[in-house]
């Protein structure tokens, strides 16, 4: 039997095929006939009770869920080549060019650099955990190049090689293993990463999501500077019991968005300034405040915001069918049936929520009303 | 059916039609309505492995000025 999972959200169903990791939202009643091809009944007796239904010829009906069976279940069902992470052959450096030890959780890391452009992948981000304590270090990174690929080894062993176009996987891989060994939880264990901010307050999550500029690191950073905590910028982790984690990564904060923060954080003035070239972009990062690596804590709600110069303040419910569209794409979900029932129970339980402001003090509230129960 | 109300003389006889016909045509578009809607669906895949955020991941010139400051 293939490894299919189901559930009803809203008007339809969201169905999950293993082989493939991929989330179909479909009719409840187009969900029902996957599970009964799944079953093994034959195409006639699925046409038949279909016919009946749905008071269409038999013909139709077998058309019906031949089609089905074509475009969704067998592509889904047929295991496809696994991508693996490259792993090229390859010579380690006798030297690196920089070493850097990051203070993170409990743990002390130290990573090597070959050369100035892999320092600054991952530098800028963790800068602020920097420690010149040095004399237990937990795990070593390595980072160099070899046949054109840029490679990560930690504690001797390869973990993966990129391409230079898929750096940000190079950049996710070495932010997972920080977190697998700050929390001492292998990648099994974890249901998956969001393309998110999270804030915390009392004991519970927001998830704040969002197109790139939309803002929601803007508005992250203005939720902790007024009390709420700051439990991760952009990459957040969830685990199998659907508790979200700190990761301690600066917060990106773009040139456009200092305006709106120096207030709150005048430090930013004379940060450090990162220019990312391609993208023509300018970034500083700002240090979480407080980060607490014990609060690992439920989700509350999704919220998609957006920072709108032209609308004061508008808050509504979102569609969960919409809010999935959206989620499922940008995040990493772990591909175990064990993880994937506990996203889709995850999901089924979250209230969705589309925010657009320009009113801080507005989004504030409404965060806050969220947290309560008030909205 | 013809019209006997004379301000509907002009309508022609063709759109004319039963209650029981215009159900039976309502119906049938119901039934495809069903059948589109069976074969519609959205195929949604997660991304292959954890990632950070494209925007902050792009190549940066080495040595350029403010580079780390």
């Amino acid at each position: 039997m293939h490894e299919f999972l189901s559930k009803a959200v809203e008007d339809k169903s969201i169905v999950w095929f293993k082989a493939s990791n991929n989330y179909i939202i479909l009719e409840e009643i187009a969900a029902q006939l996957v599970h009964q091809i799944l079953e093994n009944k034959t195409p006639q007796k699925i046409a038949t009770g279909l016919a009946e239904k749905l008071t269409i010829s038999e013909q139709e009906a077998l058309k019906a869920v031949h089609d089905l069976n074509n475009r969704i279940v067998i592509p889904n069902t047929t295991k496809s080549k696994e991508e693996q992470i490259s792993k090229s052959k390859y010579i380690l450096p006798t030297s690196f060019a920089f070493q850097k030890h990051y203070h993170i959780h409990n743990k002390v890391f130290k990573v090597e650099f070959a050369n100035e452009f892999q320092l600054s992948l991952l530098h800028p981000k963790f800068a602020h955990l920097e420690t010149q304590e040095t004399s237990k270090i937990e795990h070593t990174f390595q980072v160099f190049n070899a046949n054109h690929l840029i490679h990560l080894v930690l504690d001797g062993e390869c973990i993966g090689a990129w391409e230079s176009e898929n750096i940000h996987y190079f950049q996710g891989k070495f932010s997972m293993k920080i977190i697998e060994c700050i929390y001492t939880k292998s990648e099994a264990e974890w249901m998956g990463v969001f393309h998110a901010s999270a804030v915390n307050y009392n004991d519970e999550n927001i998830l704040i999501l969002g197109d790139s500029g939309n803002g929601k690191s803007t508005s992250l950073a203005l939720l902790q500077a007024q009390g709420f905590q700051c439990i991760a910028d952009d990459f957040v982790p969830i685990d199998q019991a659907q508790n979200v984690y700190s990761f301690p990564a600066g917060i990106s904060i773009k040139k456009n968005a200092l305006p709106v923060l120096l207030e709150e954080y005048p430090e930013l003035e004379t940060s450090a300034e990162y220019h990312y070239e391609r993208l023509n972009k300018t970034v500083r990062y700002l240090p979480p405040q407080k980060i607490d690596y014990s609060k690992a804590a439920p989700c509350k709600a999704l919220v998609f915001i957006k920072y709108d110069a032209t609308i004061d303040f508008e808050i509504s419910k979102m569609s969960k069918l919409k809010a999935f569209e959206h989620l499922v794409p940008d995040s990493w979900i772990s591909s175990s049936p064990k993880n994937a029932a506990s996203f889709l129970d995850w999901f089924e339980k979250m209230p969705c929520y589309q925010l657009t402001y320009s009113n801080n003090e507005l989004m504030y509230s409404a965060i806050k009303r969220i947290f309560e129960d008030d909205l | 059916m013809k019209s006997t109300d004379p301000k509907k003389d002009n309508v022609s006889d063709e759109f004319t039609i039963s209650r029981k016909e215009a159900l039976k045509k309502i119906g049938k578009y119901g039934k495809y309505t069903a059948l589109t809607a069976l074969g519609t669906f959205i195929i949604l895949h997660p991304k292959k492995a954890q990632a950070t955020s494209v925007d902050n991941s792009g190549l940066i010139a080495p040595g350029a000025d403010g580079f780390f400051d």
